[in-house]
């Protein structure tokens, strides 16, 4: 980054230093968060040839330089990847999340660094730094299909989506093919089919339960994961610098081979050959500017996360990809006397509405059957997945919408530890083969709330920036569907002839799911919703929120991928705009 | 023993030692820094000892070479409470003292099937001592898990893959 210090000598050279000092900070485009909708952003719009500037709250990641853990073995940590007490006291948010162990923690905003206010008990996860939570992500990408754009309508609540499958579709298809989707065709029309890698296998106890599921159900399938995995790659990923997937189940500390799909391996360094890409890391976006006279926002103002100093970027057109709730934190910051409530906000809405998902309940149980067969290697994809077989037809239970599950078996080498001397050595060194252990945890939709929202707490940060507060609960819908998750798959395995079902129903805090969604929702109606169908602000039509946070309802699928496809679309949309002299 | 195996053994020994710098401690302290409980040499080598007869040298190397007495110390030091620390310590201490007790010797004293048979009876909590059934508990848990993450065991005896590269879920293998 070029720093302009400003030495004003007499008026005439500080008029044209100011001048500079604009042009410097004007791009065709302002892309806020480099995560996993902000690097499509990137990629798109420097491929089509705008100037485009990626800014980036946190630290620069650059792929396999700065991915520090990635070769190491388990006897090169530590603590052999457990966490100290010393950092579970100190964290105690985000040591509670499955990935924040000693060789990704590094990748995770510790509790202190980046305080919020929980009116309600809220696990917000983040990852701050260039490729943001892509570097972290489960991988999982499944499409939507209408059944999940027409539930709001059909079931009553939040609004209808402005869009529908056919609009989306051939946006999976092109995010697909880039990121790399290893899959197969199901012929599902509860979970379309897309443009994918070959899969990764079912083992034999996951597709023994496969098989059982078939016949003794109409719609309960099992299948295999899809997944942000180059299974097998083709030259468009060759290309990107990636490799193929060697199985190491170590992607969230970042993948030396580019092995499964994230900003830092894919759309950021795609970008970056275009030489149409700033890239600007430790730069907090405080607020989008907006210009009454001409109606349109102009800008971002950004705090340097180092220096503090602050500065203002200018564009045509803005992208906010901060993340779900920070993409919220910014909007409700960016006020003016147009918007006393926020950039966008004229109905009240934004900040409300917020869903999530619910993963509250998970269940195991053994099969003592298949003994001949045991894994070799790892799976990347995790296993199978079941997806939503209730209410979609039509509605069938005492809740509304339905779950997904996931389903995973393997057979852990039990190592008898009794003994002491040589007893014990050896029968560790032996070990035996325990019997297939299965499990299976629920992905459930929630409905999108007026009383589950965001909004601007009166503490700030050391950038000046207000808390964000969050007040976000589960309700009698997610209990009801977590019973019936619980009931649901407890028959499913006693049919599969499974022993010792053992569910388990520990609450979590809503956000430990990671797929916080909404507060700045798609609709048709101004009135009623933030964005339109391409996911401009109804009101502001040049800024354009295709993160989380556009989310009108949440369906079960793993989001990621309507993310990427969203962006796709609407980046494409903001520069046939652009071209026709639109938005400017 | 092939003088290439002692060699080798020797010099991972040595990479061991170097990620736990002794040179700085003071006289009678454990060779290795600790933050929050301190632990003098003599308690050290009871635990290494102790360890050693957990997880004993046969043809592949045993407990203190592989310096598990050391990875165990680090694990109760940074990731267990003060209370788990202190009763740790305290049991680690009475061992001895039961050793002494028992058999006039300190346990490091004692021959092997004597060491062998006092831990078996910690084990089966003959003795009613909660410090040392706390001690005995946590020790044995850090050894094994020490064990099967030391780079000895994951690179020659259990080999844990870091690239594994490929995936079967229908491998065959021999039912018992």
């Amino acid at each position: 980054m070029v720093i302009i210090q400003l030495k004003p000598h007499n008026l005439t050279s500080m008029a044209n230093i100011n001048i500079d000092a604009a042009k410097a900070s004007t791009y065709d485009v302002i892309v806020i968060g480099s995560g996993i909708s902000g690097g499509w952003a990137a990629k798109e719009f420097t491929e089509k040839g705008l100037k485009t500037l990626v800014l980036e709250r946190g630290r620069d990641v650059q792929h396999i330089k700065d991915y520090p853990t990635t070769n190491k073995y388990p006897f090169e940590f530590e603590h052999r990847g457990e966490l100290s007490l010393a950092v579970k006291t100190e964290n105690p948010i985000v040591s509670r999340c499955y990935a924040f162990k000693e060789d990704a923690m590094h990748f995770m905003v510790k509790d202190k660094e980046h305080p919020y206010v929980q009116e309600k008990p809220f696990d917000w996860i983040r990852g701050y730094q260039v490729g943001g939570k892509s570097l972290l992500w489960a991988r999982q990408t499944q499409r939507w299909s209408d059944f999940d754009f027409e539930g709001p309508q059909r079931d009553e609540f939040a609004v209808d989506w402005p869009i529908r499958y056919k609009d989306i579709a051939p946006w999976y298809s092109y995010v697909e093919k880039f990121a790399g989707i290893s899959g197969n065709n199901d012929g599902l029309p509860e979970l379309p089919d897309g443009e994918f890698l070959p899969a990764y296998p079912l083992n034999a106890a996951e597709d023994y339960f496969r098989k059982v599921m078939k016949d003794k159900y109409r719609n309960r399938h099992v299948i295999s994961a899809r997944c942000a995995h180059l299974s097998k790659p083709q030259q468009v990923h060759f290309d990107q610098g990636r490799a193929k997937c060697q199985n190491r189940t170590l992607c969230q500390r970042g993948c030396p081979f580019g092995g499964y799909f994230s900003s830092n391996a894919s759309t950021l360094p795609w970008a970056a050959r275009t030489g149409k890409l700033t890239l600007q890391p430790d730069a907090v976006v405080e607020s989008i500017l907006y210009d009454h006279q001409k109606g349109k926002a102009t800008g971002v103002r950004v705090v340097n996360r180092l220096t503090k100093e602050v500065r203002e970027y200018f564009a045509k057109v803005i992208f906010v990809n901060a993340g779900a709730l920070n993409t919220n934190l910014i909007l409700l910051n960016s006020r003016s006397e147009r918007f006393p409530q926020g950039l966008g906000n004229d109905n009240g809405l934004m900040g409300k509405y917020v869903a999530f998902h619910n993963y509250s309940a998970r269940i195991t149980a053994e099969y003592d059957g298949l003994k001949q067969f045991a894994t070799d290697g790892r799976n990347p994809a995790g296993g199978g997945y079941i997806p939503r077989f209730r209410n979609v037809l039509q509605q069938e239970t005492n809740f509304k919408r339905g779950y997904a599950a996931g389903l995973y078996a393997s057979r852990y080498m039990y190592r008898d530890d009794s003994a002491i001397g040589t007893t014990l050595k050896n029968n560790l060194l032996k070990g035996e083969l325990g019997p297939w252990i299965v499990s299976s945890h629920m992905m459930g939709e929630t409905i999108p709330k007026e009383s589950n929202y965001v909004n601007l707490s009166s503490r700030k940060d050391d950038w000046g920036v207000p808390l964000l507060n969050i007040a976000i609960e589960y309700d009698q819908n997610d209990a009801l569907m977590k019973q019936d998750y619980i009931s649901q798959l407890t028959e499913m395995f006693s049919e599969a002839g499974f022993k010792k079902i053992t569910p388990n129903t520990n609450s979590q805090n809503p956000g430990l799911d990671i797929h916080e969604m909404g507060g700045v929702r798609m609709g048709h109606d101004p009135q009623t919703s933030l964005l339109n169908q391409w996911n401009q602000l109804h009101a502001c039509k040049n800024v354009f929120v295709t993160d989380g946070g556009c989310m009108t309802s949440t369906s079960t699928q793993n989001p990621s991928l309507t993310y990427m496809a969203l962006t796709a679309r609407a980046a494409d949309y903001a520069v046939k705009a652009l071209s026709k002299g639109e938005l400017t | 023993m092939e003088r290439r195996i002692v060699i080798k053994q020797i010099m991972i020994m040595a990479a061991g030692m170097a990620l736990l710098p002794s040179c700085l401690r003071e006289e009678g302290q454990a060779s290795i820094a600790l933050q929050n409980m301190p632990i003098s040499l003599v308690e050290e080598k009871v635990l290494a000892e102790i360890t050693e007869t957990l997880i004993p040298a046969t043809d592949s190397p045993g407990a203190k070479a592989l310096n598990l007495h050391l990875f165990v110390l680090k694990m109760v030091d940074d990731c267990y409470t003060k209370a788990e620390q202190d009763e740790f310590k305290k049991g680690l201490g009475k061992v001895d003292e039961l050793s002494q007790a028992l058999f006039s010797q300190r346990f490091s004293d004692l021959p092997r099937n004597q060491r062998e048979n006092l831990l078996t009876d910690i084990q089966e909590q003959r003795h009613d001592s909660p410090s040392i059934a706390a001690f005995y508990k946590i020790m044995k848990a850090e050894t094994i898990k020490g064990y099967l993450n030391s780079k000895y065991v994951m690179t020659k005896l259990v080999i844990w893959e870091l690239v594994p590269g490929r995936y079967n879920g229908y491998y065959p293998v021999k039912t018992t």
